[in-house]
């Protein structure tokens, strides 16, 4: 293989796109890089339910930097999306639930106490989520592949920062159920203003995804960017609703397990 | 597949950008050219007696262009179709191919129907459409056949001839929307003195 013809990470090349195959062994090193630390420093031998969440948050990974997702995130804005939510969204809580064994018994450490308040995750998570939609930052940052991995890598962080102070382990003063579904919740708010900008705006908000060659002709730039403002609401949100739901059940389950467990003449 | 863009004999690169608007300022104005094609419906269209006098914008390009054809019609057709109707009857946004051989009448109706369904689509033989091109000041579109499925290399600029059937003003591939939007108005009264 050519090595000056290696394409590390999926990038906006402005190359025509086409539905071949295309290496990126820079994603596939990273996604190994994850089994590895996950397996060497994270993994908790018998826990069977960590080993899977490890491998799903991983594949949700994979999927959103590989092709054909990752190299679509070159030419759509809604695959740049569709890649933002699950790197910032779906993955991280897999991957966070994946690690928690592991943090159970580990020393507490400040820095990620201080991450499981929900004031800085708050401003970690949304401050890479406005940044990182900001159409000069997008513009600029999108057609290289070191400018690429850089935003991957701010979702995957402000993914971790938004799931924290939810899942960390209660060592951590992790929020209670209550707290946890109200501050899930709020944090779906501030991405209204990138995805009303997607929506509603008068012409395509980045001029990557403007001139970029086109997919499919059926997709034209305007449709991509509301589609693109759609997904972030519609399937974005939805995500840390179950989040949310799944707290609750828990919370539910605990609650009925101690009403269950104390003797009736003490209630 | 990378279309070169054959740097047009305008001398784009010796264009100067005006302080209010998106497109680069040619040196020299030039004059609305005459050549004569056929239209979609079959008939004759005689580009510089159609269009004299109105705001054109033209365009060579071909409905299998990969990259930036696509884009600078989608983003033309995109700002016309918001246009008031009052407006947008002073333009006329004329395309004309540089691949004969495929775009036929009814593919180039489809295609730029796709964008705007009043832009103008004209053909012709080689020899007319390389003479259209070179009246308008472009380099002659080449067409790359060492791939099975060829490109066409060709002039990628929006060529935009004003009320007073001059050339003042050219738009490089990568205007985007807004900037057509903003100008656009601004070209309709702009350059319309004594011709």
């Amino acid at each position: 293989m050519d090595r000056a013809a290696v394409t590390w990470w999926c990038a906006a090349t402005g190359l025509p796109w086409a539905w071949e195959w295309r290496a990126y062994p820079g994603v596939w090193i990273f996604v190994a890089l994850l089994a590895v630390v996950y397996s060497r420093t994270f993994r908790v031998a018998g826990h069977r339910i960590a080993d899977r969440h490890a491998a799903f948050g991983i594949g949700l990974v994979w999927l959103a930097l590989d092709w054909p997702l990752g190299a679509l995130g070159g030419y759509l804005a809604s695959a740049h999306t569709g890649q933002f939510i699950l790197l910032a969204l779906a993955a991280p809580p897999f991957l966070l639930l994946a690690c928690r064994p592991a943090l159970e018994r580990a020393p507490v450490r400040s820095a990620l106490r201080f991450l499981a308040h929900p004031l800085p995750a708050f401003a970690i998570y949304n401050t890479v989520m406005l940044i990182t939609h900001i159409p000069r930052v997008v513009d600029a940052l999108m057609p290289s592949q070191v400018g690429s991995l850089i935003i991957d890598l701010a979702w995957m962080a402000g993914g971790f920062a938004l799931w924290w102070p939810a899942v960390a382990p209660a060592r951590y003063r992790r929020l209670s159920p209550p707290l946890a579904m109200g501050y899930l919740f709020v944090q779906t708010i501030p991405a209204i203003f990138p995805a009303a900008a997607l929506v509603f705006g008068s012409y395509p908000l980045y001029r990557l995804y403007e001139l970029a060659p086109r997919v499919t002709p059926l997709l034209t730039p305007a449709y991509d960017h509301q589609i693109a403002g759609l997904l972030m609401k519609v399937v974005g949100d939805p995500i840390v609703w179950i989040g949310i739901a799944v707290i609750f059940f828990q919370w539910a389950n605990a609650e009925r397990r101690a009403d269950l467990a104390t003797p009736s003449g003490n209630r | 597949m990378v279309v070169v863009v054959l740097v047009a004999s305008l001398g784009c690169s010796e264009a100067a950008p005006t302080p209010d608007l998106a497109g680069a300022l040619l040196p020299k104005a030039s004059p609305r050219p005459a050549f004569t094609l056929t239209a979609l419906d079959g008939s004759r269209f005689d580009f510089e007696e159609r269009t004299r006098g109105r705001l054109t914008l033209l365009f060579f390009g071909y409905a299998n262009c990969p990259d930036v054809c696509p884009a600078t019609m989608a983003n033309l057709g995109a700002v016309m179709n918001k246009l008031t109707s009052q407006d947008r009857r002073q333009i006329d946004v004329v395309f004309v191919t540089t691949d004969p051989d495929r775009d036929t009448r009814d593919r180039l109706a489809e295609w730029l129907g796709r964008f705007d369904r009043e832009t103008v689509g004209l053909s012709g033989s080689a020899d007319e459409l390389a003479q259209a091109q070179r009246a308008a000041g472009v380099g002659v579109a080449v067409r790359d056949s060492s791939a099975g499925r060829y490109t066409v290399s060709h002039a990628a600029q929006v060529l935009v001839y004003s009320p007073d059937d001059s050339s003042h003003i050219a738009y490089p591939f990568g205007t985007r929307q807004a900037q057509w939007a903003a100008d656009i108005p601004v070209l309709l009264r702009r350059w319309t003195g004594p011709r």
